[in-house]
């Protein structure tokens, strides 16, 4: 039922948009009989939406009022001629005798649209005192004036994009450390990537991570010290991979 | 009798007017009533009718486009020709038979719509007679141009230079009162 209400209102609103969007004659909508709807309605309404929608109803009934008071104009203007006869003379008529028509009815505009010693001087003075792009939003943007230009091989590894050692190698140098210092046997996975510095230590852990991957070098965890040991390989596990989550400190 | 210095006030005045009308200062042609009334003071309108007869000598005269509330201020004051000029000189300024012609329809189909029409609408109609491309480009430069408007709705009204330069009563006549032609190829 309330639904049944709503549905009135929206096609009042409706209606009222495909009069304004087209150029239909406003008197086909009956104001009177839409404003007495809205009026039947409004004590129903009880949410902010339903208000809405009555008074944007109301609004669309207000500018059908404006069209059908331009239409009134329009018609007593004496311009109204039948669409229709109008549209079947344009149709007859050859392109010819259509210009000749506006061109016997048009009184052009006469004006001067030039360059006055004025107008030049305001020009120069205004390019004069104009702030070149880079130094205009400085302020707010800050300097982005750095034209484009050639990134060297030097400066991408001062950026950190390259390495002067290829990543194989370190992986290579890594494997035979791991090989010397295990002799073979499980060692303290912690001992194994200790460092001086913390960044290396991740460094190490990240390269071992991808021995382990490659199946190089093995991984094994006991759950209750919470100590991690690791082996060199010097053939590839075969095994079925799988993943360990280490967490890396700065603490020794 | 007028003093001298009556007089020369008046010249100077007339002159003013006739420099202020003519050069274009912003993007469209003509003047607003408060810039005249800031130029040439409270009595303008005398000074413009001044004016206005001193140019139809030769062959000019002030038009004044009424304004949306159709108060002084917001008229449009503009010097026009005071006849029609001819199909050739129409030419000879550049413009094609062609777009005249959709312009003319134009603003026939819209004034027989009541002042307000769809654009689709227009389009459809023209292209009965125009190809698609010459359609779509006249109407994009009447609207640039000031000959027609269009509002957020996509629906076209007659803009304020065909109501400065176009007697729209003598167009609508024309077109209704031509015989039916044969069309050339």
């Amino acid at each position: 039922m309330e639904s049944k209400r709503l549905e009135d209102i929206l096609r009042v609103i409706e209606l009222c948009r495909d009069v304004e969007n087209s150029s239909a004659n406003p008197f086909d909508v009956d104001i009177k009989d839409k404003i007495r709807l809205l009026r039947e309605r409004l004590p129903e309404w009880r949410f902010l939406d339903e208000l809405l929608l009555d008074s944007e109803a109301l609004l669309e009934l207000a500018q059908i009022v404006k069209l059908q008071d331009e239409w009134l104009k329009h018609r007593a203007s004496s311009l109204y001629i039948d669409p229709l006869l109008i549209q079947l003379k344009v149709k007859l008529l050859p392109k010819e005798a259509l210009s000749e028509a506006f061109v016997k009815s048009w009184h052009p505009v006469a004006q001067v649209d030039q360059l006055s010693p004025r107008g030049l001087e305001k020009a120069f003075v205004y390019w004069r005192d104009l702030t070149p792009m880079a130094e205009r939003f400085k302020d707010e943007f800050g300097s982005y004036g750095v034209r484009p230009g050639l990134v060297d091989y030097a400066e991408l590894v001062s950026l950190g994009v390259f390495t002067q050692d290829q990543f194989e190698d370190k992986l290579v140098a890594l494997h035979d450390e791991l090989l010397q210092k295990s002799g073979g046997e499980w060692i303290d996975y912690r001992k194994f990537i200790e460092s001086q510095d913390f960044e290396t230590k991740v460094l190490r852990a990240y390269l071992l991570s991808f021995l382990i991957s490659e199946g190089r070098a093995s991984l094994k965890t006991e759950p209750l010290t919470g100590k991690i040991w690791t082996i060199p390989l010097s053939e590839k596990s075969k095994g079925l991979p799988k993943s360990v989550a280490i967490s890396i400190t700065g603490e020794t | 009798m007028m003093e001298a210095s009556d007089r020369a006030l008046l010249e100077r005045k007339v002159r003013k007017a006739f420099q202020v009308l003519v050069l274009q200062r912003g993007r469209n042609p003509g003047v607003k009533g408060w810039e005249l009334k800031r130029y040439l003071g409270r009595d303008f309108r005398k000074i413009v009718e001044v004016l206005s007869e001193d140019v139809s000598a030769l062959g000019l005269e002030v038009f004044e486009v009424k304004g949306a509330d159709g108060t002084d201020d917001s008229s449009r004051f503009l010097l026009r020709f005071k006849e029609s000029p001819t199909i050739s000189e129409a030419e000879t300024s550049g413009i094609r038979i062609d777009d005249l012609a959709v312009l003319a329809a134009t603003i026939a189909f819209i004034n027989s719509k009541q002042g307000r029409v769809g654009r689709r609408e227009v389009e459809h109609f023209l292209r009965e007679k125009f190809p698609k491309w010459r359609v779509e480009y006249s109407l994009d430069r009447y609207i640039k141009r000031g000959y027609l408007e269009m509002d957020d709705r996509s629906m076209l009204h007659v803009g304020w230079r065909t109501r400065a330069e176009v007697d729209e009563k003598t167009l609508m006549t024309m077109i209704l009162s031509r015989a039916q032609e044969p069309a050339k190829k």
